[in-house]
């Protein structure tokens, strides 16, 4: 309403006139209080639900309420258990992830050749498909508790994303400026440098972020089988001794920290790095 | 990195082509991409065999812990003829696994249909639920299998109750992105005509929804049969993960491969023999929508400023929209 009084006072004549801008503010500013309001009362019947289910549907130690799980968090902290855990389960990420993400990149840089393309389909096509589920098992069996058994499972439930990821950016490689680059005589280092790799680097983000997403999964499932540490075996031994509560928060702060880890930094390192091209940065 | 920038980008451009020296039948064969194709079973074969060998010999392994492919095909066959140790055999197994999945499905399906519908529809509604559905969407399977499994015991409730939460966040974002995209122009003509909202719903929604419906069928479907076999494997006694459990408890490689080996063919079945047929036969009329964008993961803002812009114009009083 200020908005609307303020440019009938400074523009001249325009008596009723109420300009589309000012309808649009409005409209946007309702539209924000009602959002906000309907996002807040969903946190509270949401959690408020999950509180009163706990003890009155079900035995709180059965199902422990949002209050119960947070004091468990503290709890765990204190402690001293969460980072440890945290750093095994993630130095095993980080290491299978790496190694897909390079052996994923390289499959998908071969089948731009017809034979080889022929030849990895099928193991493409198997590896987006099959639940990890199968490789933590086979592989558990294989190596037991060796430190490559988790590896190997990560890597293969997620090479195939990056292999398709690479191989469309490297299908939709700008063909004319290669050509130009070809013509001009750029030579190859430069050629890779300034027109490869910036037309592949949103692909190669993308498969990262898929194969971070699954990998994580992944690695929690290989460690409730094999590992004598993680987050996976943290749950395991709260499942065994029926601790709903710590299965709960374990879950969930791993949970929150790897979305954390997903969504803000890898999306931060992803923006930073296409600060010089808006038009990937905003996608 | 160098491979593909040596390659000169294929045909088309410009310069002459090299006249291809004749290569003769058998060689042409040899190089082509179907060849190749069948090439990758035996390279897999040969692979399993020589690595089999290399961990035997650098290990201390006793060998009867790996497999071999006999073995496994072996398993495979005495599996589908009802050959079993198991408790259950191959049929009984997938039975009772498929009726979990069917249920929750069905739950899934029909949940999730109104709440998308709901988020579709209404901006409040959409608000309310989006960040809970985004946790669901991003929450791995295990979390639901290792919880529920203490709360349900080897209950036939908790892997159906797995089913639905690991599905339902996929079926809820694909029908608001449906709903989102039907086309507005027609529900205003319909409007305009006084078209009764039934025959709205009929003739202008549900067309537009049911690219999407199948979508996020397929997706449920295959979230929820992951998602089945992880709770089953924890918290069950009976079903298709619980017996690859039981072979990796025995510790027999070639049944836990031999299982995984069903599970890849029973998705294939589905996916090809079921799903695949029907969606070609109710979208005879309309080719292109077979594949509409599946929405996976949207995990951005709430609304983008472009759409919230023609909702605005569209919502905006009559009178001022008439002047622009």
């Amino acid at each position: 309403m200020i908005a609307v009084v303020t440019t009938m006072t400074t523009e001249v004549p325009a008596p009723d006139r109420v300009t589309q801008e000012d309808i649009e503010e409005a409209a946007r500013r309702k539209e924000l209080i009602i959002r906000w309001i309907s996002r807040i009362s969903g946190y509270v019947v949401v959690l408020g639900l999950w509180e009163w289910a706990s003890g009155a549907v079900l035995e709180e130690n059965l199902l422990p309420g949002p209050t119960r799980v947070l004091q468990t968090a503290v709890e765990l902290f204190q402690d001293g258990k969460v980072f440890p855990a945290f750093g095994a389960s993630l130095s095993r990420i980080l290491l299978g992830v790496f190694l897909s993400f390079i052996i994923g990149s390289m499959i998908g840089i071969i089948t731009q050749n017809r034979w080889f393309s022929g030849f990895f389909k099928d193991a493409i096509t198997i590896g987006l498909t099959s639940p990890g589920l199968i490789w933590v098992l086979i592989t558990a069996l294989v190596f037991g508790n060796r430190w490559f058994g988790p590896i190997l499972a990560i890597i293969l439930t997620t090479f195939a994303l990056v292999s398709v990821n690479v191989a469309e950016g490297i299908g939709s490689l700008p063909k004319d400026t290669l050509d130009m680059a070809r013509a001009f005589k750029v030579n190859l280092v430069d050629r890779n440098r300034h027109i490869v790799i910036p037309h592949l680097a949103p692909y190669l983000f993308t498969g990262l972020r898929f194969s971070f997403s699954i990998g994580w999964k992944v690695t929690v499932l290989t460690e409730i089988f094999t590992a004598s540490s993680g987050i996976g075996f943290e749950l395991r031994i709260a499942q065994i001794l029926f601790r709903q509560d710590e299965v709960l928060t374990w879950i969930l702060l791993f949970f929150v920290f790897a979305l954390f880890l997903e969504k803000v930094v890898l999306q931060a390192i992803e923006d930073r790095f296409f600060r010089w091209r808006k038009e990937i940065a905003s996608t | 990195m160098t491979a593909v920038a040596t390659k000169p980008p294929s045909s088309s451009s410009g310069t002459a082509i090299p006249p291809r020296r004749p290569s003769s039948a058998p060689m042409r064969f040899i190089k082509s991409p179907r060849f190749a194709r069948a090439m990758f079973l035996p390279a897999v074969l040969v692979f399993w065999l020589i690595s089999n060998k290399l961990i035997e010999n650098s290990w201390d392994f006793d060998s009867s812990v790996l497999a071999t492919p006999r073995e496994v095909w072996d398993f495979m066959w005495a599996e589908v003829t009802r050959d079993t140790v198991a408790p259950k055999d191959l049929y009984e197994t997938f039975g009772i696994s498929l009726y979990r999945l069917g249920i929750g499905f069905s739950i899934s399906m029909i949940l999730g249909t109104t709440i998308g519908l709901g988020m579709g529809l209404s901006r409040a509604v959409n608000a309310f639920f989006h960040d809970w559905v985004m946790a669901l969407l991003a929450m791995p399977a295990l979390a639901w299998a290792l919880f529920l499994s203490l709360i349900f015991g080897f209950d036939n409730k908790g892997p159906i109750i797995a089913v639905v939460l690991a599905g339902i966040p996929f079926v809820i974002v694909n029908v608001r992105e449906g709903v989102r995209s039907t086309p507005r122009d027609l529900f205003d003509m319909s409007n305009a005509f006084g078209v009764p909202s039934n025959k709205r719903t009929r003739h202008v929604l549900l067309p537009s929804l049911y690219p999407f419906l199948f979508a996020s069928a397929r997706y449920a479907l295959s979230i929820g049969w992951k998602g089945l076999v992880i709770i089953e494997l924890f918290g069950g006694q009976d079903g298709a993960g619980w017996t690859v459990k039981f072979w990796y408890d025995a510790h027999r490689l070639h049944g836990v491969i031999g299982y995984s080996m069903f599970f890849v063919i029973f998705a294939l079945v589905m996916e090809n023999a079921i799903l695949e047929p029907i969606s070609r036969r109710v979208f005879r009329w309309r080719p292109s929508l077979n594949s509409p964008d599946i929405v996976e993961e949207e995990m951005d803002a709430l609304y983008d400023v472009e759409e919230l812009n023609r909702e605005l114009d569209a919502n905006l009083p009559t009178g001022s929209t008439q002047e622009t």
